[in-house]
């Protein structure tokens, strides 16, 4: 079960463009689907060996080629770049393969 | 890449859901199917989260309408902008602030899917998005409160908001006694999320030694 220290690992390990969105300290989701995309990469992380700095390298990667767009606020470009960032990491691991195309 | 071609109709949703959420919805269900995770996992790491985000922006809207009368009433007439005097914007809809009182007790759900008001309260809690919750808070509030071990008296009458896209509700809960002379910051502390659904009320102030 991942614990209250991992979330301040991965908290510490996401640096300069990967730093979570926060207003005041707080961090901001602005929908449900940004938060559960940050318990799949929390999750991801600690079940596929993912090294926080390997993510955070793939997230900063990801936030590069896709600059904010103007009608895109801060947390959705953001999460839109984690959702990239997971399913790089993922498939470089192929555990993205769809079943027919598994051996 | 492979590419998935989900053709979701999406009708009960008021606001078709963006590309992104399709994006997250699809790899989470893909990792659940494959057996690669489950969504207990990420609701707990969710879970951690929300307490982070927290219902803190909402708390100290709330403090402020029991210290001053006048912010009181303006929230009440108009909260989106009495909630944006502080700061707190962003909001989807019409924030409507609905007042306990001694006589009325208010809950908030989403009847339809889960409607909520994130930037004061930060993200909902699992049980909020529950079809049990959503279902037995209109049909039997009384009852989902006792199990939230909110007693009422039989008098109190119990009103049940059901957001929406148009309009999302917080709801003001009663200023406990005993914390006259206390601080807004001191007060803010006071007001868990439950409190702000309608769930749960305000903490009454510890006593100092």
């Amino acid at each position: 079960m991942t614990d209250r220290a991992v979330i301040d690992q991965v908290d510490a390990a996401l640096v300069g463009s990967a730093k979570l969105p926060r207003d005041n300290g707080v961090l901001v989701f602005e929908e449900p689907w940004q938060g559960r995309a940050l318990g799949m990469g929390v999750v991801a992380m600690e079940r596929f060996g993912i090294t926080r700095e390997e993510f955070r390298d793939a997230l900063i990667v990801a936030i590069a080629s896709h600059p904010e767009e103007a009608d895109e606020t801060v947390a959705t470009a953001y999460y839109a770049a984690w959702l990239d960032a997971l399913e790089a990491t993922l498939s470089a691991r192929a555990l993205l393969i769809s079943e027919e195309g598994a051996t | 890449m492979d590419e998935h071609d989900h053709d979701h109709g999406a009708e009960h949703h008021p606001i078709p859901p963006s590309a992104s959420e399709l994006r997250a919805r699809a790899l989470e269900a893909l990792l659940i199917d494959k057996g690669l995770v489950t969504a207990d996992a990420i609701d707990a790491v969710v879970e951690m989260y929300e307490h982070d985000v927290g219902p803190q922006n909402g708390a100290k809207v709330v403090a402020r309408a029991w210290t001053d009368l006048a912010y009181k009433e303006r929230l009440l007439a108009d909260g989106t902008s009495a909630i944006a005097e502080l700061g707190f914007g962003g909001m989807e809809g019409t924030m409507v602030v609905v007042e306990n009182t001694p006589t009325v007790h208010n809950m908030i759900v989403c009847t339809l899917c889960s409607c909520y008001p994130w930037p004061v309260l930060g993200m909902p809690p699992t049980w909020y998005k529950s079809a049990a919750y959503r279902s037995r808070a209109v049909a039997e509030p009384r009852s989902v409160l006792a199990e939230f071990n909110v007693e009422l008296d039989p008098s109190v009458e119990i009103r049940v908001w059901d957001s929406s896209a148009e309009a999302r509700y917080l709801v003001l809960p009663q200023r406990p006694s005993g914390t006259e002379g206390m601080s807004e910051e001191q007060l803010a502390a006071l007001v868990p999320r439950d409190a702000m659904i309608g769930t749960g009320k305000a903490r009454e102030p510890e006593r100092l030694p």
